[in-house]
């Protein structure tokens, strides 16, 4: 008996395979790209190929992230806040807060008893997500994943003014022109992004422990700056862009035992790996 | 208009195109007379046989002509009723009514009557708060509308007259009451989105026939037999308006959104008119004090707004807690509108009152554009997930 967990985000697809007993079978990661239909199934068929199993081995798929209408083959959507809130407290169990901060969105989640509680949004708008770091380290011509290791060689720390993504780089620009060294600009940013992002999870309250999972997770910069803001411990996951895949592998073998303790068959999509039809079709 | 269709399915296909009937009555020799808020006094417009029709924007507009008049951040659903007006959506209208129910509508009645040319143009003041000073004051404004109307119209807007016209209106409240009645079961036989096609199609039609549509769809109602299926959630949405069925889909993905207190629905139709011996009065008094939006200044006592925050709350609040009460309401969306400071600065104390009364809720902002529907999804979804394991 196997169950998945399908996390489509804004930039990268994430897939978790696990078992009965909730072992980590395999995971993979890929980015999303224009075309999530055809993604998803072969991210799946990765997935499926490192863990020697067949589509039809699955009990169970749930589908989240942006993208989660378009799994053709996902029993059921539940929403990437739910998941994460999941898995993150299966990792950290004492866990009471989940800032994940991803390609398209920063989010804060309240857990309690392993669920989602509560939880605040950015709003529409880039800054405060990964695509600010993104969109900086292209104006800067450097790597997103030197960023971090980059800023804290920082000597001073570049107060940015502005918080608009747009904006930012203009601000970027001009102190680079000013002769400003690229390090103390990244930790300025790196500041500026994590102070937005605390702003938000305050509104909800912070409640250690204190998790930070999406792929900002990854930049040390922003995990030291996150410290500094908050002035609270941080854990960060060693796979922090997978909570969401692995909360929903876990929600749904969570639904399926418990829909099997009670004799009740729960629906299932077909299994075959095969292109998507419109997805208002499928999705309930 | 077709004529063919009945009930729901008229009313859909009147949200779908909504203009055509007001187009069939000025060919007709009717007047059709716009207004932009509920705050308009509309049993005045069919006392004189002229037909209210609401001017909406529309979220699959991309607002491009406003730009000529308004600023960016501004009330964006402003913004797009004015583009919508200003691409001749609304050429059939003979006059306007504006109204200083909030700032961007008195700011806008200033370019709606620079920027359109009908023959009749109206802007009615309107005071911020419910001291009988000011319903007096109201009601000295609703006399220079009438004068305004009667020299338009050359008719005399008789007591007679607008009492006729006021009690069909009050039948139209009570029938829209009679409709939501139909949302109190689990599941509820019509669905936030059924709603917001009936009520859209009210706002463009002459009172008479909106109320024939009303008997039509509730008697359509009673008697179905697959309606909404039940979800594993029973919505409030609290908001300015929500007039829109694909916002109202994405609401009802997951969950039943059994009562929408805004203007898109129940807002402008609770109680009734009263029939006062200068029928100006009832009306300003109903309008400035019971229509519950967050434009007016409430308090519990009159200036006493600090020393009891709980019964201020109630006060400002409490008609929610009955509507939560017996329709089983299990979490309240507060939906904003970017932008509407009346309903942003009224967000807190609401969130604080709803609290109070043990109701989850969650602030949700949007910017009048289908665009930012995906994001809502998210949001609105997890919110249910979180109300509806509990």
């Amino acid at each position: 008996m196997y169950f998945a967990g399908v996390d489509i985000g804004s930039t990268m697809t994430k897939v978790v395979l696990m078992d009965r007993a909730g072992n980590l079978l395999s995971f993979i990661k890929g980015p999303t790209g224009a075309e999530h239909r055809r993604l998803a199934n072969e991210v799946m068929r990765e997935a499926l190929e490192k863990a020697s199993l067949q589509i039809d081995d699955i009990s169970y798929i749930v589908a989240t992230g942006y993208g989660r209408l378009n799994v053709p083959f996902a029993d059921c959507q539940i929403t990437e806040l739910s998941c994460h809130a999941r898995g993150v407290s299966s990792l950290f169990p004492n866990a009471r807060t989940a800032i994940d901060i991803g390609g398209q969105d920063a989010k804060s989640m309240k857990i309690d008893n392993g669920r989602l509680v509560n939880f605040v949004m950015n709003d529409k708008c880039a800054a405060g997500t990964g695509r600010f770091l993104e969109v900086t380290a292209t104006t800067l011509a450097i790597k997103l994943g030197e960023m971090g290791a980059i800023s804290l060689k920082a000597t001073k720390k570049i107060q940015i003014s502005n918080l608009c993504t747009i904006f930012a780089q203009q601000e970027v620009v001009a102190l680079l022109s000013r002769g400003e060294k690229l390090e103390n600009i990244l930790a300025g940013l790196h500041d500026a992004l994590t102070s937005r992002v605390a702003a938000l999870a305050r509104r909800l309250g912070i409640e250690p422990d204190l998790v930070l999972t999406g792929g900002v997770a990854k930049n040390i910069g922003m995990v030291e700056a996150m410290k500094q803001n908050l002035g609270c411990e941080i854990f960060v996951p060693e796979e922090p862009l997978l909570t969401g895949a692995l909360g929903a592998a876990i929600l749904a073998k969570e639904t399926y035992v418990k829909a099997a303790a009670a004799g009740e068959a729960l629906p299932t999509k077909s299994r075959r790996l095969e292109k998507a039809t419109f997805f208002s079709q499928e999705y309930r | 208009m077709s004529g063919k269709n009945k009930g729901l399915s008229k009313a859909r296909e009147i949200y779908l195109n909504r203009s055509q009937r007001a187009r069939e009555l000025k060919a007709a020799g009717k007047k059709i007379i716009g207004y932009p808020c509920v705050y308009v006094p509309l049993e005045m417009l069919t006392a004189l046989d002229l037909v209210p029709y609401q001017t909406c924007g529309d979220m699959k507009e991309p607002v491009t002509e406003a730009d000529r008049a308004l600023p960016h951040a501004f009330c964006p659903i402003m913004r797009n009723c004015l583009h919508c007006a200003l691409k001749g959506k609304n050429d059939f209208l003979e006059g306007m009514v504006t109204i200083h129910s909030c700032d961007p509508q008195e700011k806008t009645a200033r370019v709606w009557e620079s920027y359109t040319k009908y023959p009749y143009f109206h802007f009615i003041d309107m005071p911020i708060t419910v001291r009988p000073e000011a319903v007096e004051y109201f009601k000295g404004q609703l006399d220079d509308f009438r004068k305004t109307l009667e020299v338009f119209t050359g008719k005399k807007l008789s007591k007679d007259r607008l009492e006729v016209a006021t009690k069909s209106h009050n039948r139209q409240r009570a029938l829209v009451t009679e409709l939501y009645e139909l949302t109190k079961s689990s599941p509820p036989l019509i669905s936030g989105t059924e709603i917001v096609q009936v009520v859209k199609a009210l706002t463009s039609l002459p009172v008479a026939e909106g109320n024939d549509l009303l008997i039509e769809t509730i008697s359509e109602v009673k008697k179905r037999t697959a309606g909404p299926e039940k979800k594993s959630a029973r919505l409030l949405i609290w908001s300015s308006t929500l007039d829109d069925t694909d916002i109202m889909q994405v609401f009802e993905a997951k969950a039943n959104v059994v009562m929408n207190e805004s203007c898109g629905g129940v807002r402008a139709y609770r109680g009734e008119v009263k029939l006062t011996a200068d029928p100006l009065e009832g009306l300003a008094d109903y309008y400035l004090n019971e229509i519950t939006c967050a434009r007016t200044f409430r308090q519990a006592t009159l200036g006493e707004t600090r020393k009891d925050y709980a019964r201020d709350l109630q006060s400002r609040f409490g008609y929610l807690r009955g509507a939560i009460r017996d329709w089983r309401i299990n979490g309240v969306i507060m939906l904003l509108v970017r932008y509407c400071d009346p309903f942003a600065f009224e967000m807190p104390s609401l969130k604080d009152y709803l609290n109070s009364i043990g109701i989850p809720s969650i602030y949700i902002e949007y910017d009048y554009t289908v665009g930012a529907l995906a994001p809502m999804r998210t949001r609105v979804e997890a919110f249910i997930e979180t109300i509806s394991q509990q």
